[in-house]
């Protein structure tokens, strides 16, 4: 009898564990996903100089993120607008500069690193939503001739062309490369920047994806900046510019005469 | 090396030896080389204006150090130079005003690329046939004299005739001083309206129309060269903030060189020889503008600016 009390007991004790681990579980299960690997971001420089020898940066972008998330890492400009000339044939035989086109609220610079392919991370409208991809790009550009009538979308196709062509357009896709160690779960994407990007300052963009949508996100910013002598001429260029014109004259004549002069002394025969 | 103004990065090797090239074609045939040097530049990845305007810089040293060593070498003509240069000057603003007048009826881009080729074309040839044409002639005459390798025929009756004739020593001939005015002034316009600094097209107005000798005419066209980028040179700067000085200096430290090279090698061959091989890069330049206007371009879209 006591044997059977002695069972019954220990079967209670071990039902209510049972119960207590359910209720705890369950709550962990409705609690949500720990937010221990909260989305970050950060750049290596912050500041790029650009000084006579400047020819492009190494960047490395790299911040901490959830395991299972897919990252859209992306390096903009402001979103401005660009004139530029376009070619066409005239008379059936010679390409000649016809007019100007213009393409509207796109940035200078746009550059994409992604963990896997933009089409499987994110949807359409997510992908449009967050300019995410040419193609998001493309439906948001407005293009327009010189008269602000809207002009044919192939141009789109061109104008990627010769940013591509700049080295300031890129994408990338399965770039960003994740670790996971005992600092947690972090992410890397190593960029050449190119020394075409003019001076300004530009953000950097990580997004966290899960599930076709946009989860977390993230960012920060660095400079491109003019340092030294490059600093000087451009200011000079543009602050004194009669100044400039007077001295770039000045040294070019005096370059000249005096290797007139070296040449006459040293060639002797003539 | 970063170029402040261009806002990109060159190699400064390419852009010296670029320089010395042209500056070596400059002092050989007196042209500034600016139909060359500007299309190369921007093949480097130089904004067309800041490549045009950039050269012009670049061209005065080049120019001052070619037309040094011809005024020591006596082959400078100052005061055709100078009758040249008062006609390029009237007509260079002269031709600014066409422009501005072709582009406000349209479809003067056509216009002006069409004249570019035709002008290139016909100069290139013409110097091309008669200098060929020269040569065979001083060969036969070598064997009995030692002429000079231009012969210099009489003037038509009709410059002749016109007032305020002047002799020029140097060159060793007789014009009424209207005709350098005019010519200069032609020049003028015709190289503003087709965006360059028209040495190319002064050269042969010089051999052929002033019947001046190969030498005289260029050392006398690099003078005049040397006053118009001065003025070029500056305007740009000023009023388009187009020029790179960096660039400008990476491109005269090549050609001051060139020019010298080109001067002293351009004392070893004769007249003929010298048309000859200039009417051949003018023709190649002519071949190359017309295969760009007719093949299809790799990308449509570009700056504004340039040619």
């Amino acid at each position: 009898m006591r044997e059977a009390i002695k069972m019954k007991r220990t079967f209670m004790n071990f039902s209510q564990y049972v119960s207590m681990a359910a209720v705890v579980l369950l709550g962990l299960a409705l609690l949500p996903v720990p937010a221990a690997q909260a989305l970050t971001c950060s750049v290596t420089p912050e500041n790029i100089p650009i000084t006579l020898t400047y020819h492009g940066a190494q960047l490395s972008i790299t911040g901490q993120s959830a395991s299972s998330d897919d990252l859209i890492v992306t390096i903009t400009s402001e979103p401005a607008d660009t004139a530029l000339k376009y070619k066409e044939k005239v008379g059936g035989v010679v390409w000649m500069k016809k007019g100007t086109i213009e393409f509207k609220d796109t940035p200078h610079i746009y550059m994409l690193y992604s963990t896997d392919e933009l089409s499987r991370i994110l949807s359409v409208e997510e992908r449009n939503q967050n300019l995410l991809g040419y193609e998001a790009l493309r439906a948001h550009t407005r293009i327009e001739d010189s008269g602000g009538n809207p002009a044919d979308a192939k141009w789109f196709d061109e104008y990627l062309k010769f940013k591509k062509e700049e080295k300031v357009y890129d994408i990338q896709e399965g770039r960003v490369v994740r670790q996971h160690g005992v600092k947690g779960n972090t992410y890397q994407v190593d960029v050449a920047w190119p020394y075409q990007a003019p001076p300004g300052v530009y953000t950097i963009e990580v997004i966290a994806a899960r599930d076709g949508k946009v989860v977390d996100r993230s960012s920060t910013n660095f400079e491109v900046k003019s340092v030294g002598i490059t600093k000087f001429l451009s200011k000079m260029a543009f602050d004194q510019a009669g100044l400039y014109g007077i001295m770039a004259v000045v040294i070019a004549l005096f370059a000249g005469l005096a290797v007139g002069a070296i040449f006459k002394k040293g060639g002797g025969s003539h | 090396m970063y170029l402040p103004i261009a806002l990109t990065s060159v190699n400064y090797l390419v852009v010296m030896g670029l320089g010395l090239g042209v500056g070596l074609l400059s002092g050989l045939f007196g042209v500034g080389g600016g139909f060359l040097m500007t299309p190369l530049l921007m093949m480097i990845g130089i904004p067309p204006t800041i490549a045009a305007a950039t050269d012009a810089n670049q061209i005065v040293a080049a120019s001052a150090s070619g037309t040094f060593s011809h005024w020591r070498l006596g082959n400078v003509d100052f005061k055709m130079g100078f009758y040249l240069l008062i006609g390029g000057f009237v007509g260079g603003a002269g031709g600014v005003q066409v422009i501005k007048i072709l582009r406000a009826t349209g479809g003067a881009d056509f216009m002006i690329k069409m004249t570019y080729v035709i002008m290139l074309g016909l100069v290139g040839s013409f110097m091309f046939v008669e200098s060929l044409h020269a040569m065979r002639k001083t060969k036969k005459a070598a064997a009995t004299t030692d002429q000079p390798s231009s012969p210099k025929k009489k003037k038509g009756g009709f410059f002749a005739a016109l007032p305020m004739q002047v002799y020029f020593e140097k060159s060793g001939v007789t014009h009424s001083a209207l005709v350098p005015l005019v010519l200069g002034t032609f020049v003028g316009v015709l190289a503003a309206i087709m965006g360059v600094g028209g040495g190319f097209l002064m050269v042969p107005v010089m051999i052929y129309m002033l019947r001046m000798p190969m030498h005289v005419v260029v050392g006398t066209s690099l003078f005049q060269i040397l006053f118009t980028c001065i003025e070029v040179t500056y305007l740009q700067a000023y009023s388009n903030h187009t020029v790179d000085f960096m660039l400008a200096l990476l491109l005269l430290v090549g050609s001051v060189f060139g020019a010298q090279i080109g001067t002293v090698l351009g004392k070893k061959l004769h007249g003929e020889q010298l048309k000859i091989l200039l009417s051949i890069i003018v023709l190649a330049v002519t071949v190359k503008i017309v295969l760009e206007l007719v093949m299809e371009p790799s990308i449509l879209l570009s700056y504004a600016g340039g040619h």
